[in-house]
C-alpha cells in the first residue's frame, strides 16, 4: 500500500496528528477526482484540453512532486488545486470540501516569485499575515516574520527591496511568505526553474531540511527529474497534452537525500532511468504536437 | 498555529545587508550644476555677440541684454505678472480637473471590460485628433471667454491620462494577482495592495504627458481664443507691436515653467517607483 511506504519515510505534520488520519487508513487530505480542464478559444469556438480524466489522492505530510513535458497542464493542475481555476469536469476536495477559490489552508510558490516590488522583504512576508481575519497583532506578526525569515536565511534584509536582491534570494522571500502563516498545503509551481543551476541545488538541500521540519504537504510542479527525486516522496508523471497521471512512483530512497551517496546510488540512478525514458515518448510527442 | 512550528535552520544570522556609505566629492556633487551654470552663460553670451554683429534684422533677433530688460519691465510695470497668474492658474485648475476625470475613468476602463468597450472609441478618437481642430467649434460653444481656454486645456490633458492609467491596470503582472489572491486578499485589498501600486508610476507618466499637452493646449486656446489673456495672448501681442525682445522673454518664460514641470514629474516618478529604474532581470 501506498501510505505505508509514504508514512515510513515521513511523520505527519504535528499539528493535524490530532485529527481522525492517525490510523493507516488515512483519508486523502486532496482528492482529485475526474478532473478534466481546458481553456476556451471564443474566436475559434474551440477548447483546448489540458488535463483529462485526473485522478490522484494527495496525503496529509507528503511531498509531492509532478513532473511531465512542458504544456502538459502540470501548472493548469496546480492552478485547479489553488483555487484559480475550476475544473470543466470533476471534483477537487481538500479535507472533504470542494475547492471553490483560495483558502488560508493553501499557499503557493511562484515560478516568477510574483514578489510586491514596491514592498521591503519584511513586508512582503507580511502580506500573508495582513490580509487574514482575524488579522494577526503586529507583535504576533512580527515574531513568525522573524521566524520565517530565519528560516530561509534572510535575517537582516527586512529592509531591502525585491530588486535589490538576486533571484534566488528572491524566490527565498517567496518561500518565506509561503510558510509564514503556517498553511497546511504548500503548492510550488516549479519554484527553482528561474534561478541558476548552482543556486538551485543549494536551494533544493536547504527546502529539504525547512520542509522537514515544518512538514507541510508539498505539492511540487518541476520539469526537473533529478529535482523530483531529490525531494518527492511520490513522483506523478504527468502524460502530454491532454494531461493524465501516467504512472505514480514511490522514491524509496533515504532521507537527507543530499547526504553524499545517496544521489550516485544506483536506486537513484535506476529511478532517474526509469522515468525518464516513461517521459521521454511524452517530450518527442510535445515536439511533433501538431499532428494531433 | 503557533509560530514554534517555524523552527529555526540552525543558521546564524550572519547574514546581513551591506550597505555603504558613499562620500562624493565636492566637485562631482556641484558638477551638473556647474556644467549647466556656465553652458547657459556660454548660450547668452553667443546670442548677444551674434545679434550684435546685426547678421540677422534685429527686428527678429533681439539682444540677449534686451530680452532680459524687457522681462525685468514686463515684470516691474505688471505687464507680465497678471497674465503669468492667469495662465497659471487657468493650468492648473484645468489639469486638476482633467485628473479628476481622467485618471478614476481611465482606471475604471483598465478594470471594467463593459466600461471599456464603451468608452475606448471615443477615447482612442480624441486621443488621435490635434486639439487645435476643436478651437473653432469650442469658441463656437463656448465664446472667447475663460472656459472656452479650460476646456481645451481639460480636453488636451484628460486623454493621455485616461489613456495610461488604463493601461497599467490592464498590463498587471497576472501573477502578481494570484500571489494577492492566494495569500488571502479580498476584492478590495487586491485593488488597494496590488493592482494600484502597480499601476501607480502609469498615472504618474499620464501626468506627464497630461502636463505637456495640457501647455499646448493653453498655449493654443490663449493664442487662437482671443480671450484678452495669459502668456499666449502676451506673445501674440507682442508679435502684432513687433516687440520682439518682449516675445522671446515670453516664450524664454514657457520654456522654463516646461522644464521645471518636466523635470518635476520626472523626479516624482523615480520617487513614487524607485523598482522601475532598476532593470529587473
Amino acid at each position: 500500500m501506498r501510505q505505508a511506504t509514504r508514512q515510513a519515510t515521513r511523520e505527519p505534520r504535528p499539528q493535524t496528528g490530532d485529527a481522525t488520519d492517525t490510523t493507516d487508513t488515512q483519508e486523502p487530505l486532496i482528492e482529485i477526482r475526474g478532473v478534466s480542464a481546458g481553456y476556451e478559444n471564443k474566436r475559434a469556438k474551440t477548447r483546448l484540453i489540458a488535463l483529462r480524466d485526473v485522478e490522484l489522492d494527495i496525503y496529509r505530510g507528503e511531498f509531492l512532486a509532478i513532473v511531465g513535458p512542458s504544456g502538459c497542464g502540470k501548472t493548469t493542475l496546480i492552478n485547479m488545486i489553488a483555487g484559480f481555476m475550476k475544473p470543466l469536469e470533476g471534483t477537487i476536495r481538500i479535507g472533504g470540501k470542494i475547492v471553490d477559490g483560495p483558502g488560508p489552508d493553501r499557499t503557493m510558490v511562484f515560478q516568477d516569485y510574483a514578489v510586491l516590488p514596491w514592498r521591503t522583504v519584511y513586508n512582503n512576508v507580511k502580506f500573508a499575515l495582513e490580509n487574514r481575519h482575524p488579522r494577526p497583532s503586529k507583535a504576533a506578526m512580527a515574531e513568525r516574520i522573524g521566524h520565517a525569515l530565519e528560516l530561509v536565511s534572510l535575517t537582516g534584509f527586512e529592509k531591502s527591496y525585491p530588486y535589490e536582491l538576486s533571484g534566488g534570494m528572491r524566490q527565498r522571500v517567496g518561500i518565506a511568505r509561503a510558510l509564514v502563516s503556517d498553511p497546511e498545503i504548500l503548492l510550488m509551481d516549479e519554484p527553482f526553474g528561474a534561478v541558476d543551476a548552482m543556486t538551485r541545488e543549494a536551494m533544493q538541500a536547504e527546502f529539504e531540511k525547512i520542509i522537514a521540519e515544518t512538514g507541510q504537504t508539498v505539492v511540487f510542479i518541476t520539469h526537473s527529474i533529478d529535482e523530483a527525486l531529490t525531494l518527492a516522496d511520490r513522483v506523478v508523471m504527468v502524460s502530454n497534452r491532454p494531461g493524465r497521471v501516467k504512472e505514480i512512483i514511490d522514491v524509496d530512497l533515504p532521507r537527507s537525500r543530499f547526504d553524499e551517496g545517496v544521489k550516485r546510488s544506483e536506486r537513484f540512478g535506476e529511478l532517474r532511468e526509469y522515468i525518464w525514458s516513461e517521459l521521454q515518448a511524452e517530450a518527442l510527442g510535445a515536439k511533433t504536437g501538431a499532428e494531433r | 498555529m503557533s509560530t514554534g512550528t517555524l523552527p529555526s535552520t540552525g543558521t546564524p544570522a550572519d547574514s546581513s545587508a551591506v550597505t555603504e556609505a558613499i562620500t562624493r566629492s565636492t566637485w562631482s556633487r556641484f558638477r551638473s550644476l556647474i556644467i549647466t551654470v556656465v553652458n547657459l552663460a556660454l548660450f547668452f553670451t553667443a546670442w548677444q555677440l551674434l545679434a550684435l554683429s546685426e547678421v540677422i534684422n534685429p527686428l527678429f533677433f533681439p539682444k540677449a541684454t534686451d530680452m532680459f530688460s524687457a522681462m525685468y519691465h514686463g515684470f516691474a510695470d505688471g505687464i507680465i505678472g497678471p497674465q503669468l497668474l492667469h495662465s497659471v492658474r487657468n493650468f492648473t485648475i484645468g489639469l486638476l480637473i482633467a485628473g479628476a476625470i481622467g485618471i478614476p475613468l481611465g482606471l475604471l476602463m483598465g478594470g471594467v471590460r463593459i466600461i471599456d468597450l464603451i468608452l475606448s472609441p471615443y477615447v482612442w478618437a480624441m486621443t488621435a485628433l490635434p486639439r487645435v481642430a476643436l478651437i473653432p467649434l469650442l469658441i463656437l460653444i463656448l465664446g472667447f471667454g475663460n472656459s472656452m481656454q479650460l476646456t481645451i486645456i481639460v480636453l488636451s490633458a484628460v486623454f493621455p491620462m485616461m489613456v495610461n492609467c488604463m493601461e497599467g491596470v490592464k498590463t498587471v503582472d497576472p501573477s502578481l494577482v494570484r500571489a494577492g489572491r492566494i495569500f488571502g486578499a479580498n476584492q478590495v485589498q487586491l485593488y488597494g495592495k496590488v493592482i494600484l501600486p502597480f499601476t501607480l508610476p502609469f498615472v504618474i507618466s499620464g501626468i506627464n504627458q497630461g502636463i505637456a499637452r495640457g501647455l499646448v493646449g493653453m498655449l493654443i486656446g490663449e493664442l487662437l481664443g482671443g480671450g484678452g489673456k495669459g502668456l499666449g495672448f502676451l506673445l501674440d501681442r507682442a508679435g502684432d507691436q513687433f516687440d520682439a525682445p518682449m516675445m522671446y522673454a515670453t516664450l524664454l518664460l514657457l520654456a522654463i515653467i516646461s522644464v521645471g514641470l518636466v523635470q518635476g514629474t520626472r523626479w516624482v516618478e523615480r520617487r513614487a517607483a524607485p523598482w522601475r529604474t532598476f532593470a529587473v532581470a
